[in-house]
């Protein structure tokens, strides 16, 4: 109090008592206490001279009352506009009180003195109605005349009389304890009308003087009865009554997946407007007794039921009554702190309208001091726009606007100033005297914090509680249960401060060794206090409220969720600079780079630029696809690692994670689509690629893209790091490099891993060589020179083939049957076998058959055998590869024809050269012909198998579920048709991205990795739609 | 994304639906059914008359005695490989290269024979008969000077090869085109050198004894000229050069062959001679014409 409001407090009092009368010895006395408690033993003397000289005390009484009276009144005028501008409502109620008071000291009520007080409560904006009620209370030695309903009487009633307003509890008391509850400020005061020495907060109560009754505080009665803060406010708060909510936590144990015991024998139960502070050594088991109360671990033994609905199995049930605000900030950075409210709350509150979600984003604003601050970003702690504090209610701030039943924080006032800490606080009290259940773990609070909270559990090293009452009474239990002096004091006698560090000062008392250094040994053990707890505390069970807990979720549904999401993560990413023209620049920078060193004067001469000669294209090709996926894995790869803290919150909202995940997905895919289309627009502009690649080209690095970001989110949901994350990618990217089938060729691979003639399985199982596959075939195939030959030349490669060297080999297998098909040796016998085999198979398998139809229908062995069977196999060998030279003729005739057809068109003559060189790649072609390939056939596992030409080759399509075939095979065999290869090869893209998807729906990964890396206390995700069982 | 599933799906069916069946027998079963047209003769009656006509490369030794340098200029360039689209003008390039290899090879141009042998390949592989030419080996023999006659000698067999094989596939069409290109190349080659060094009697008389050549050629040609217009446009230009040589005359006068002992050998020599009667201008048109002919095929 400021020297300037002691004088005019000084003089006020002197105005008041130097009326009617003039100043007795007891008034003086009373205003010397007062001073007492304010000032220090010298200026006392000081503050009393002036409090005598305005009073005029000592001086007999002139008779010019009334003149004085009216120049009283103007001082007192000024006086008190000079209060009003310093003092609070709550110091100004107090002043009032202590003007009562000294004028009821000596009963002095005349109406002058009246008029001044009541001129002074005007003055200082006080109702009329409540300062009626502030001079019945203080004036009154009759407790049953207060007829008020801001007033409760302890008394050994029974119950209140008939007819009055007031509230009545019973208690074992002689005489009356009133208590007056000042609506406006929310204050409390309370005094004693009787002969008991009853004590407040340790200190005994005088009779008939008035007390502020404030947080935390005890009146004991001489019986021994207690009256907390927290039942009186109990008894005033009518929502209290009318809420029903029972919270009954039993963990009987919690064991961390390391055996460790984490919590023992924790009960708690409560019910509705109760702030409850959760404190403890560090290591204690604070925060791990939050999460399993709030469900987000699960205790190994026991249960935490809420209103009878146990947290854990009848989730739905409960659904939106839980709120937990973590340690850290579970905020959006990149939205504004509007925003970041806004979203929550459209999550939240389906059944709103716009308007009125604003309001309660708003209201929610204005309560918490935010709504100056609403469109600022917020910001990360390093970048910082709003301050720990703001940041610290928007955390809370995102519970409140549900407004859950029960809410959890974690230590919500760490960091902050003990200003905002006790802002903070004072926002929770005011939350649960509206009937919120409150659990808060608090380190060292502040004297006027620790005091605020309605109940104080303690725990102890070890996971025992050592504790759980009302606050200050836990000094006296320790002190007490120690065998200190002065135990029943738990405040400052002068002061009233509580100093919560005593408690762990006793708690963890290390004894002493004989030189007096503490030895790491404890006076009294965890288990020893645990023994105590047992003794002193006998916790009753709350009765269940057999009814579904107040909750005012309404849930958007599915579709609506995830467009909230999309809404959310787009402004996010939008405001997000850096991030937003890093991914849109990186793509065009990357294809600017590789296209421009990769482009050179290829033409032969090197003279110019030209397409055609490029053999840098099928590097290109495969680098595109490494950088779509490069692009598409680290867009998405911390994703969910940075929503994880958001995700944490909103778990309680029980929102859908499909919804959450294809929202993530809508946006990812878009930015992939625009990232791989600039990529390929800029890439196949500077190579002079033709524009009917464009799209082709596009969607298979869309498409891969897309299943890199499916498979980045699912590394993203399984890790706890980005840099893990980031660690995964080239374990990821490498492989799809190694066995893209372009640095090494399939069929030079590992024996254990390789399938002449086919694709290996893990190479099968990698994306880059579906895409790879898909553009390179499209490319040879589909170009604009190649399209229109492409049939032809296919009939003269694969007629060719079969006339060259596949006839040849025939005759050759002929030739060894027909030279050693008398011999006797076994191994020799069953070469021929397996080559008779082979022959007939493969011609088993062709199209010409003429005249051999029979033979090729059944099997052959050797003995069927014969010479005459020789003699018109080799007829037969002559006549298939005459067969098929004359088809091969027949098809270069054809192309042949096609081309000078083309070239001769009068109208417009085809310039077959310009064509090529624009449009064919010859680098392209050699590659997926094979044409470096010299074993033009090989034999493998009992078939024969064509090593060149692959772009040439059908599928077998006889079995339906047979997909393999050669690599750059034009075709695939799709359940028993043949479709193009590109076509399948980007829908295989799919079918991996579906599945990607379906495991990082189900966390499959994340589970993978949990069961390998178990790390003590780890919170689940709880999910709201994971599959039921019904 | 469902969107997305949903529509590739629909993609499939209707890819399915439309039944594209473009396998392998349906080609055949098209080819089979189409009436080809060949040359009237038959392949043994063309095998004979392409074994009567030398290899080019043994014109080009007589270039090397006539003393002049090399001059790459005379060649078709190696970087021309990419025009060559259609088997015809593979063909007919495939001998014009080869006749240019031979050509590098007597002076020895090692670096230049490399290319031509890698363009032979190229266009070799083309005609689906690159398996004649393993391009490693060359690749390998290329890296050392040494190598070169070995891989000359590689190649030139190859070249006969090439014309046994394509006989015995039915494609005597491509033996055809491969003999005139390689054949129009050494004339041309000639005609260039003659015209640089105008005294030297022998090359005019190597370009007057084309005459016969020429005649060979233009048969074979002819026999393809009604099944393929390439073959009857090249006919026609043939026929051109043909004109111009019908102002050559070579008289052949008979004398009996004599034995005679050399070095305790027994040699039979002939003591027929002919005398060909061409002039300077003679000699100018067909350089002309041989060049517009060779031009037509080279670009």
């Amino acid at each position: 109090m400021s020297e300037e409001i002691l004088k005019a407090l000084t003089q006020l009092f002197a105005i008041i008592t130097k009326q009617d009368g003039g100043v007795t010895e007891r008034e003086r006395q009373f205003v010397i206490n007062f001073f007492q408690t304010e000032l220090d033993q010298d200026s006392i003397k000081e503050y009393l001279d002036l409090y005598d000289q305005f009073s005029g005390y000592g001086k007999e009484d002139d008779g010019k009352s009334k003149l004085t009276s009216v120049r009283d009144s103007v001082k007192t005028l000024g006086i008190c506009k000079k209060i009003n501008k310093t003092l609070t409502q709550k110091q100004k109620i107090v002043v009032l009180i202590k003007l009562l008071e000294l004028v009821s000291t000596d009963k002095n009520f005349t109406p002058q003195r009246m008029e001044i007080i009541n001129t002074v409560s005007t003055v200082f904006n006080i109702i009329q109605d409540e300062y009626q009620l502030i001079e019945s209370f203080v004036i009154s030695e009759d407790a049953r005349s207060l007829n008020f309903v801001d007033i409760l009487l302890l008394n050994s009633h029974d119950k209140a009389e008939e007819g009055k307003l007031y509230k009545h509890v019973h208690g074992h008391i002689q005489g009356d304890l009133i208590f007056m509850r000042i609506r406006s400020v929310d204050m409390y005061f309370t005094k004693y009308l009787g002969e008991e020495s009853n004590v407040l907060n340790g200190f005994i109560m005088q009779p008939n003087r008035v007390y502020l009754f404030s947080h935390g505080s005890t009146i004991k009665t001489q019986a021994g009865d207690a009256l907390y803060y927290s039942d009186l406010v109990a008894n005033f708060n009518e929502e209290l009554k009318t809420t029903k909510l029972s919270f009954n936590a039993t963990i009987d144990e919690l064991k961390f997946p390391n055996g460790a015991i984490g919590l023992r024998n924790v009960l708690i139960a409560e019910g509705p407007g109760k702030l409850i502070g959760i404190m403890g050594a560090s290591g204690a088991g604070k925060t791990t007794l939050l999460n399993v109360m709030a469900g987000l671990v699960k205790p190994t033994k026991g249960n935490i039921m809420i209103n009878g609905f146990d947290i854990h199995t009848q989730k739905d049930r409960i659904h939106g009554v839980i709120g937990y605000v973590s340690q850290d900030d579970l905020l959006i950075e990149e939205l504004t702190v509007y925003q970041n409210l806004y979203y929550n709350a459209r999550l939240c509150f389906a059944d709103f309208k716009e308007d009125q979600l604003h309001a309660r984003v708003m209201e929610v604003l204005e309560n918490l001091g935010l709504d100056q601050r609403k469109d600022l970003r917020v910001g990360n702690p390093l970048d910082k726009t709003i301050s720990g504090g703001q940041r610290k209610r928007l955390n809370i701030a995102l519970e409140l606007i549900r407004e859950p039943a029960i809410l959890f924080l974690d230590e919500p006032t760490s960091g902050l100033s003990s200003r905002d800490s006790e802002n903070v606080i004072d926002l929770l009290k005011e939350l649960s005297l509206k009937g919120k259940l409150i659990f808060v773990v608090i380190h060292q609070p502040s004297s006027d914090i620790y005091k605020m909270f309605d109940k104080m559990v303690i725990m102890d090293t070890g996971g025992y509680p050592a504790y759980y009452g009302p606050p200050v009474e836990a000094v006296t239990y320790f002190k007490k249960s120690t065998h200190q002096v002065d135990s029943n004091r738990g405040q400052c006698e002068t002061c009233g401060n509580v100093n919560p560090e005593q408690i762990f000062n006793i708690i963890e008392a290390k004894v002493v060794d004989e030189y007096g250094q503490p030895t790491n040994k404890r006076k009294v053990s965890p288990p020893q206090w645990y023994e105590l707890y047992k003794e002193r505390f006998n916790i009753q069970r709350v009765e269940d409220e057999r009814e579904e807990p107040p909750h005012s979720l309404r849930l958007p549904n599915k579709f609506r969720q995830m467009l909230i999401f999309a809404t959310r993560d787009t402004l996010s990413k939008l405001s997000n600079k850096q991030y937003l023209l890093i991914n849109l620049l990186e793509a065009p920078l990357l294809a600017i780079i590789l296209a421009f060193i990769i482009k050179y004067k290829s033409a032969p001469g090197g003279a110019e630029y030209v397409f055609r000669f490029n053999e840098n294209i099928p590097a290109f090709i495969l680098m595109s696809i490494i950088v779509a996926l490069f692009m598409g894995l680290t867009v998405s790869a911390e994703e969910i690692i940075r929503d994880r803290k958001i995700l944490r919150r909103e778990s309680f909202l029980n929102l859908s994670w499909n919804s959450y995940l294809t929202s993530k997905l809508g946006i990812l895919f878009t930015l992939s689509a625009i990232q791989t289309f600039l990529f390929v627009l800029i890439g196949n502009m500077i190579l002079e690629i033709e524009w009917s690649m464009l799209l082709p080209f596009w969607f298979v690095l869309f498409t891969i893209s897309c299943m890199a970001n499916v498979l980045g989110l699912n590394i993203s949901s399984a890790f706890n790091s980005a840099v893990t994350v980031y660690v995964m990618i080239p374990l990821l990217l490498i492989p799809q490099m190694i066995l893209s089938g372009v640095l090494f060729s399939f069929d030079k691979l590992n024996d254990t891993i390789s399938t002449k003639g086919k694709v290996p399985i893990v190479a099968d199982m990698m994306a880059s060589r579906w895409a790879y596959e898909a553009m390179a075939v499209y490319q040879f195939k589909n170009n604009s020179f190649e399209a229109p030959f492409y049939i032809w030349e296919k009939g003269e490669a694969q007629t060719d083939f079969k006339a060259s060297f596949l006839s040849d080999d025939l005759e050759k297998r002929r030739r060894f049957i027909d030279d050693n098909i008398k011999t006797s040796d076994d191994s020799v016998r069953q070469l021929i076998q397996r080559d008779l085999t082979l022959i007939q198979t493969t011609l088993a398998d062709d199209y010409y058959k003429k005249g051999f139809e029979k033979e090729l229908a059944t099997p052959w062995t050797p003995a069927t055998y014969t010479p005459e069977f020789s003699k018109k196999l080799e007829t037969f060998l002559a006549g298939y590869r005459k067969f098929y030279q004359d088809m091969f003729n027949r098809a270069v005739m054809g192309k042949e024809a096609l081309m000078a057809r083309m070239q001769n068109d009068k109208d417009n003559p085809y310039n077959l050269n310009e064509a090529k060189n624009r449009y064919f790649n010859e680098s392209m072609a050699d590659l997926v012909r094979n044409v470096t390939e010299k074993e033009r056939i090989i034999e493998f596992n009992g078939q024969l198998i064509q090593q060149i030409n692959p772009v040439f080759q059908d599928p077998d399509v006889s079995n339906p579920l047979n997909y393999r075939a050669p690599f750059f095979a034009p075709q695939k065999n799709l359940l028993g048709s043949p479709v193009s290869t590109y076509l399948f090869d980007v829908l295989v893209i799919w079918l991996m991205t579906v599945v990607l998807y379906i495991t990082l729906y189900f966390e499959l990964l994340k589970k993978l990795v949990n069961a390998f890396d178990r790390t003590p206390g780890k919170a689940s995700r709880p999910k709201g739609d994971e599959p039921k069982k019904k | 994304m469902r969107i997305v599933i949903i529509g590739l799906i629909l993609a499939i069916f209707s890819a399915c639906g439309s039944g594209n069946k473009s396998d392998e027998k349906a080609f055949l079963e098209g080819l089979d059914s189409t009436k080809t047209e060949g040359p009237s003769i038959s392949s043994e009656v063309i095998g004979d008359i392409l074994q009567s006509i030398p290899a080019p490369l043994e014109i080009s030794v007589l270039l090397k005695e006539s003393g002049k340098k090399y001059n790459a200029g005379y060649l078709n360039s190696p970087d021309n490989l990419p025009r060559y689209n259609s088997n015809y003008q593979k063909a007919l390039n495939l001998g014009i290269y080869g006749t240019d290899l031979g050509y590098t090879n007597i002076y020895e141009q090692n670096q230049d024979g490399v290319k031509y042998m890698t363009a032979i390949k190229d266009l070799a592989d083309g005609l689906s008969i690159g398996q004649f030419f393993d391009i490693e080996t060359v690749g390998r023999l290329a890296t050392n000077s040494k190598n070169l006659d070995s891989l000359l000698l590689i190649t030139t067999q190859n070249f006969n090869s090439i014309n046994q094989y394509l006989q015995s596939q039915g494609r005597a069409n491509l033996s055809v085109l491969l003999l005139t290109g390689g054949w129009l190349e050494a004339l041309h080659v000639v005609c260039e050198v003659a015209a640089a060094s105008p005294d030297n009697k022998q090359l005019r008389e190597t370009i007057g004894e084309q005459k016969i050549i020429l005649e060979n050629i233009m048969l074979l040609t002819s026999f393809y000229k009604d099944s393929d217009q390439n073959m009857a446009a090249l006919l026609t230009d043939l026929q051109e050069l043909k004109a111009l040589y019908d102002k050559v005359t070579i008289t052949y006068t008979y004398k009996e062959s004599t034995f005679e002992i050399v070095d305790g050998v027994m040699v039979i020599k002939d003591n027929s001679t002919s005398t060909i009667e061409i002039t300077d201008e003679d000699i100018k048109n067909i350089s002309a014409a041989t060049s517009k002919i060779r031009n037509k095929i080279i670009s």
